[in-house]
């Protein structure tokens, strides 16, 4: 076999493990380097196992995540450890995964509803945007409820396995979304969406999930606030503000584009409900200048969200338009040409930063 | 004949477990809601009630009959229709009509109307939502915390005949047969989804023969025959405590009122109507029934009569006294965080009388 049929071959299973399920190839999830360094689906399965031993109320259910251990392997060895019990393989009922979890919450558990994609939970649309979002406000119960499941595109996996609900549920109200870029911030977030008494739907992106390792703190009480964007990289001359697996893709820009003299800060929303409108602005102040870079769709995305927030509240401060980019509102297309021209990439965003460099 | 047959067996039964005290309150809660129900409808036709009403008028049976076997500590997820079902469960006529007025003792603060309401906290009732039947699945989850925490507790819920056409109700079913959850599903067989009739519903002749596909009893029963209704409930009830698993109910009444205050229900033949009014009226038949037992005078009609007034009285003053809430308050809520429902008024909960 050749050099290059052997790393086409790698290529493939690498993507059929990201695919999980659909790729028929989902793998242990695995343990953290010998020096301590996580990967995102590691450090979501620690936060997990840290908030299932510390809190007898919290407990899992979703479809194949207790014996099989989940599509993407996120709950392996949570069935042997805590049982059926608290490891519930559900049937393919979408709508009333979300009810039970309503119904628990109202009974003092504190559910964690896995969605096998996210895109199903369009399946379970009505129980979320109505029930889940809406029972605290007229009633005072609260729903300590979480919704974690994989988002995104960039692993081939097309219509059905690619989308970013976020902007469905933003608009609810009375959900707050978490969508994190890197391992410790998915740890620190998801244990904080576990110990929140409001509904948080957590978006795991399944790009990340196995490609991005840092260090992650081990100390069980380690959090990070819901609502609070990080600085991911400092810069002076335009704003890349965004979130997910688009931040990785910022970053790239941002190195690339250091060595053409310009100066990118690459803000990461982490959440996008509540949205840290604070340091976004903090941002634009010092810039000048915004690019919003969403996965999520361009038209009512969470994108223009922020981009009208910018334009409303630091019109003063910015010599340039706002710019959004984010992919067409067109379902997610497959072939590996199709896919890359559909999302924003790497070249995309160095053009848009140089064109609002030129102002 | 038959039925008269099987009618006096129901009762027979039914009386070896209820006491005079049970039949009597059971009577005061079908003429309770009966009045409350005509009384309401009435100041919403004169203008004086905002927003809508739905009226369940004559499947008071259903409603009282499924609620008479529940303990505090068991739940019930019931419809807009329900609100009988509701009084049946404790909910306060006071804050009640404060709540079909918008008042701040309202049980949602104002934050929703009319029969949408619930008390989760005080009578372990579900806030009404009108997606229907969107409390199926919400049921499941509480029948699994009680089997989770081995408590012999029960969830019940309630929904009508159209909402039998929707996903979620053979979802809910199937998924508490799996499990074997200590729930008990009510289908309040009124005939009419608004307008659309069973016909156009489902193509089999009952509901309740539909439990079988799903590995549960299913019973039906006659909605306008509150002893029969809650003989069928008690069961159900019991069976799931003992951890027999779920039950459908399908209790056939028929709907004498419009969907909601607008609605004239032409639809309905005049002929079907005036047959249940005349011969299936569940409030009508228990009193002479009890009459006819000697449970009860015709002076403890008149004074139960008397005492149901009062209280719908004092519960009018009571909703028109409350103030509104304030304006600048109608964002709150929605977050725990931001303390809106553990603050005056009300305790910590929320939902508890001021």
């Amino acid at each position: 076999m050749s050099q290059t049929q052997t790393t086409r071959l790698e290529k493939q299973k690498t993507e059929q493990v990201e695919a999980g399920a659909a790729g028929h190839g989902a793998e242990p999830r695995g343990k953290r380097t010998e020096d301590g360094q996580a990967t995102y689906l590691v450090a979501i399965a620690e936060a997990l196992w840290e908030e299932m031993e510390r809190d007898d109320r919290v407990y899992m259910l979703g479809e194949d995540i207790g014996v099989y251990g989940g599509a993407f392997k996120v709950t392996e060895g949570f069935y042997e450890r805590f049982g059926a019990e608290r490891v519930i393989d559900t049937p393919i009922a979408e709508e009333t995964i979300v009810g039970v979890a309503i119904g628990s919450a109202m009974e003092g558990f504190r559910p964690v509803a896995e969605f096998q994609y996210s895109d199903f939970m369009t399946s379970g649309f009505d129980e979320i945007s109505t029930a889940l979002a809406r029972v605290h406000y007229r009633s005072g119960v609260p729903l300590p409820v979480v919704l974690r499941g994989p988002s995104g595109g960039m692993v081939r996996a097309s219509s059905f396995h690619s989308i970013n609900p976020e902007p469905w549920f933003a608009y609810s109200g009375g959900i707050k979304i978490v969508c994190p870029a890197f391992p410790a911030d998915a740890k620190g977030l998801l244990k904080s969406a576990i110990r929140d008494d409001n509904p948080v739907m957590f978006l795991e992106h399944k790009w990340i999930y196995r490609r991005i390792r840092e260090q992650v703190p081990e100390d069980p009480d380690f959090l990070i606030p819901i609502g609070v964007a990080d600085v991911k990289r400092e810069g002076d001359d335009v704003s890349i503000v965004t979130y997910g697996a688009m931040v990785h893709r910022a970053l790239e820009a941002a190195q690339a584009l250091e060595g053409e003299g310009i100066s990118a800060e690459v803000v990461d929303l982490r959440s996008v409900v509540p949205l840290d409108e604070e340091t976004v602005l903090r941002s634009i102040e010092k810039t000048s200048r915004a690019v919003v870079l969403s996965e999520s769709y361009r038209t009512v995305g969470i994108g223009a969200e922020v981009a009208s927030t910018i334009a409303e509240k630091a019109f003063e401060h910015l010599d340039a338009p706002v710019v959004r980019l984010s992919p067409p509102n067109v379902p997610v297309p497959f072939s590996p040409t199709l896919e890359d021209a559909f999302l924003p990439g790497v070249n995309d965003i160095v053009a848009e930063v140089k064109k609002l460099s030129a102002w | 004949m038959a039925r008269t047959q099987t009618r006096q067996d129901e009762q027979q039964k039914a009386e070896r477990r209820l006491p005079d005290d049970e039949l009597k309150r059971a009577l005061y809660l079908l003429k309770l809601c009966r009045y409350f129900d005509e009384r309401m409808e009435t100041l919403y036709r004169q203008g004086k009630l905002p927003g809508a009403i739905y009226s369940g008028r004559g499947q008071e049976g259903t409603h009282i009959g499924v609620v008479l076997p529940l303990g505090p500590d068991d739940s019930l997820f019931p419809t807009h229709r329900d609100l009988s079902a509701q009084i049946a469960k404790g909910l306060d006529l006071k804050r009640i009509m404060a709540q079909f007025w918008g008042r701040i003792d309202g049980y949602t603060r104002g934050r929703d109307g009319n029969s949408h309401i619930g008390d989760w906290y005080g009578n372990k009732t579900w806030t009404v939502m009108s997606h229907l039947p969107i409390a199926y699945p919400v049921a499941v989850g509480a029948a699994w915390s009680y089997q989770r925490r081995g408590e012999p507790h029960v969830a019940m819920a309630i929904c009508g005949d159209g909402a039998t056409s929707n996903g979620r109700w053979h979802e809910s079913l199937n998924w508490s047969a799996v499990y074997r959850l200590p729930v008990v599903w009510v289908v309040n067989n009124n005939l009419y989804a608004y307008s659309t009739p069973n016909k156009l519903e489902f193509p089999v002749p009952t509901i309740a023969e539909r439990a079988a596909a799903y590995g549960m009893p299913g019973v039906r029963v006659d909605g306008s025959d509150v002893l029969a209704v809650e003989a069928a409930a008690r069961e159900a009830v019991e069976r799931a405590r003992a951890g027999g698993g779920p039950t459908l109910i399908e209790s056939v009444s028929l709907r004498w009122k419009g969907h909601a205050g607008h609605d004239p229900a032409k639809y309905v033949p005049k002929e079907l109507l005036e047959e249940y009014m005349r011969d299936k009226d569940p409030v009508k038949n228990f009193e002479a029934y009890l009459l006819a037992e000697g449970v009860i005078s015709e002076q403890d009609v008149a004074d139960l009569q008397a005492k149901i007034e009062k209280e719908f009285d004092e519960g009018y003053e009571f909703a028109q006294a409350s103030p509104y809430p304030e304006p600048q308050d109608f964002a709150k809520g929605l977050w725990v965080e931001d303390g809106y429902w553990t603050s005056e008024p009300g305790r910590d909960g929320g939902t508890e009388a001021p």
